[in-house]
């Protein structure tokens, strides 16, 4: 398509950090994307919503658990809790009340978002009644990709994710065991053959359709790293955008095929290297955090990512709670966290995350017994300056204070957005400057 | 009946989503556990060449026939076959 032709600089484009994507893009595309976080960092102070609608997948990954449900992993195709339609709708109102830069409203699994195209789109419809500015966007297998492609335009999809690993069946069927299409298990190659072929038509179609269609690829060593080439210049060639090359998680406690056969994933070099050479055909994506498919918040913070290089200067309130407008939950009973930066420009605070306390483990018990419980709800909180909840016992009173964090039960049973005006008025005055929120690299 | 779900399922919905017979439906009392009518499946004979439910299903011995054998026995999906594999 025209609007994705390239400007010839492509020498410059090897040199250039693989993620400075803008000059790539036309200026019309960039405004589109402007506000997604996902596929432009700038957008980073722009949240973004998955809705874990969609339970079903008609494909099988090598990469992939289906039986994983633990709120401590954070990684695609992990959720905690489903929702159906109608539960999306509640918690993004619940979500959007108290996050004006909450821009971006996906469905990424934990399946296929069209595996499960009645959840799917009965969300999508929901959504874009209950608020016509929410981007919506959806990530796919591209399995039937090609089938609902208009379908998705009509629904006000503007945004689009396909995963795409490789474009030879003879490397797909080391990476898809098997397919479920047209109301037959495919297996082999087979089930390859199909899928890439799906795939391809279905992401023309998207990108014929009009949306943003970003492609998604799992680097693999030995599997798929020598054909990222080929990869990038049939998924451009089909109308792919953006190219977001992303490490392998193969954890063997994850109980994936690549995990417990021992198949690493790329180090930081080869993951560099493989979007060097792709990037000589599109716009990368390097800020890519894996997320979970029930995932709320920025991208910088809202993954349960342990590792975040980057200090941030600003002040945060931790709200303890489970979504009500009150802050009317008891600090040791506190299942997650809402979390709140301030904002210099606006002087209020601005909604960043959810976080789920149990995210907190650090691994070290498989899940979290009452022990550790007070411990992960302190972990959870450790970065915030203040928290707010309805009551709290002594000694996490003192352990928060000994972590340099204040608690608050001034607020107790008045609505969070009063304590926060409130605690924004009392710091309304220059913080530390220039917090650089930047997301991390791989 | 033909086909049952066992306590292997984990609750994906997939095979509910294809079931030509809307013969399969959630546990009332236990969260992510599905099951199917004995009366209402028909093993897919008249529809299809597989039960749909276990061509789709991804998770082993989640599905068993008549005989209580698995319809996607251990290592068929997944390609992982070692004893300590399995979670």
């Amino acid at each position: 398509m025209e609007r994705q032709s390239m400007p010839s600089t492509t020498q410059h484009a090897a040199t250039r950090p693989a993620d400075q994507v803008r000059h790539l893009l036309p200026k019309d595309i960039q405004q589109q994307i402007a506000t997604h976080p996902c596929y432009s960092k700038q957008a980073h102070q722009y949240a973004r919503m998955h809705l874990p609608v969609a339970p079903a997948c008609n494909i099988q990954c090598h990469y992939c658990n289906r039986k994983y449900d633990c709120s401590n992993e954070s990684r695609p195709g992990v959720v905690s809790r489903l929702m159906d339609s109608d539960g999306a709708l509640k918690q993004f109102r619940s979500i959007k009340r108290r996050a004006p830069n909450l821009t971006v409203v996906g469905i990424a699994g934990p399946g296929d978002a069209l595996a499960n195209s009645q959840a799917t789109f009965a969300t999508l419809k929901k959504i874009r009644m209950e608020d016509p500015q929410a981007q919506l966007c959806i990530s796919t297998n591209g399995l039937m990709l090609e089938h609902y492609a208009s379908e998705l335009a009509a629904a006000g999809v503007h945004h689009l994710t396909v995963t795409i690993n490789c474009i030879d069946p003879a490397i797909g069927e080391q990476i898809y065991p098997w397919v479920y299409y047209d109301h037959k298990r495919l297996r082999g190659r087979a089930a390859a053959e199909r899928l890439i072929q799906n795939q391809l038509a279905g992401l023309e179609a998207a990108a014929a359709a009009g949306m943003l269609v970003k492609v998604n690829t799992v680097l693999i060593p030995g599997i798929n790293d020598h054909h990222i080439e080929q990869v990038s210049q049939e998924v451009r060639r089909r109308g792919a955008l953006m190219h977001n090359i992303m490490p392998l998680i193969s954890a063997a406690e994850h109980g994936t095929f690549f995990g417990i056969r021992g198949q690493r994933g790329p180090s930081a070099s080869e993951l560099e290297a493989a979007r060097a050479i792709s990037s000589q055909y599109m716009p990368q994506m390097t800020h890519c955090q894996q997320c979970r498919a029930d995932a709320v918040g920025t991208l910088g913070g809202g993954c349960g990512q342990s590792e975040e290089p980057v200090v941030e200067h600003s002040y945060k309130v931790a709200v303890a709670g489970n979504g009500e407008a009150l802050i009317q939950t008891h600090f040791g009973h506190a299942k997650r966290f809402e979390i709140y930066r301030f904002d210099k420009q606006q002087q209020q605070f601005i909604y960043l995350e959810t976080r789920q306390v149990a995210q907190y483990c650090s691994g070290t018990h498989a899940c979290p017994d009452d022990d550790s419980d007070k411990q992960l709800i302190i972990d959870a909180v450790a970065d915030c300056q203040t928290v707010l909840c309805a009551r709290m016992g002594i000694a996490p009173w003192r352990a928060l204070e000994k972590l340099g964090v204040t608690p608050n039960v001034d607020f107790a049973f008045q609505p969070i957005t009063e304590a926060l005006a409130s605690i924004a008025a009392r710091i309304a005055t220059p913080l530390t400057p220039g917090g650089n929120h930047e997301v991390c690299h791989y | 009946m033909k086909y049952a779900i066992t306590d292997k399922c984990v609750g994906c919905y997939a095979c509910q989503l294809v079931c030509p017979s809307q013969a399969v439906y959630a546990d009332p009392d236990v969260n992510g556990r599905f099951h199917i009518h004995s009366r209402r499946c028909t093993g897919c004979e008249d529809h299809y060449d597989a039960p749909q439910c276990a061509s789709i299903c991804p998770i082993e011995e989640a599905i068993v026939n008549e005989m209580n054998l698995p319809v996607n026995p251990q290592g068929s999906l997944t390609g992982i076959i070692s004893p300590g594999a399995a979670l």
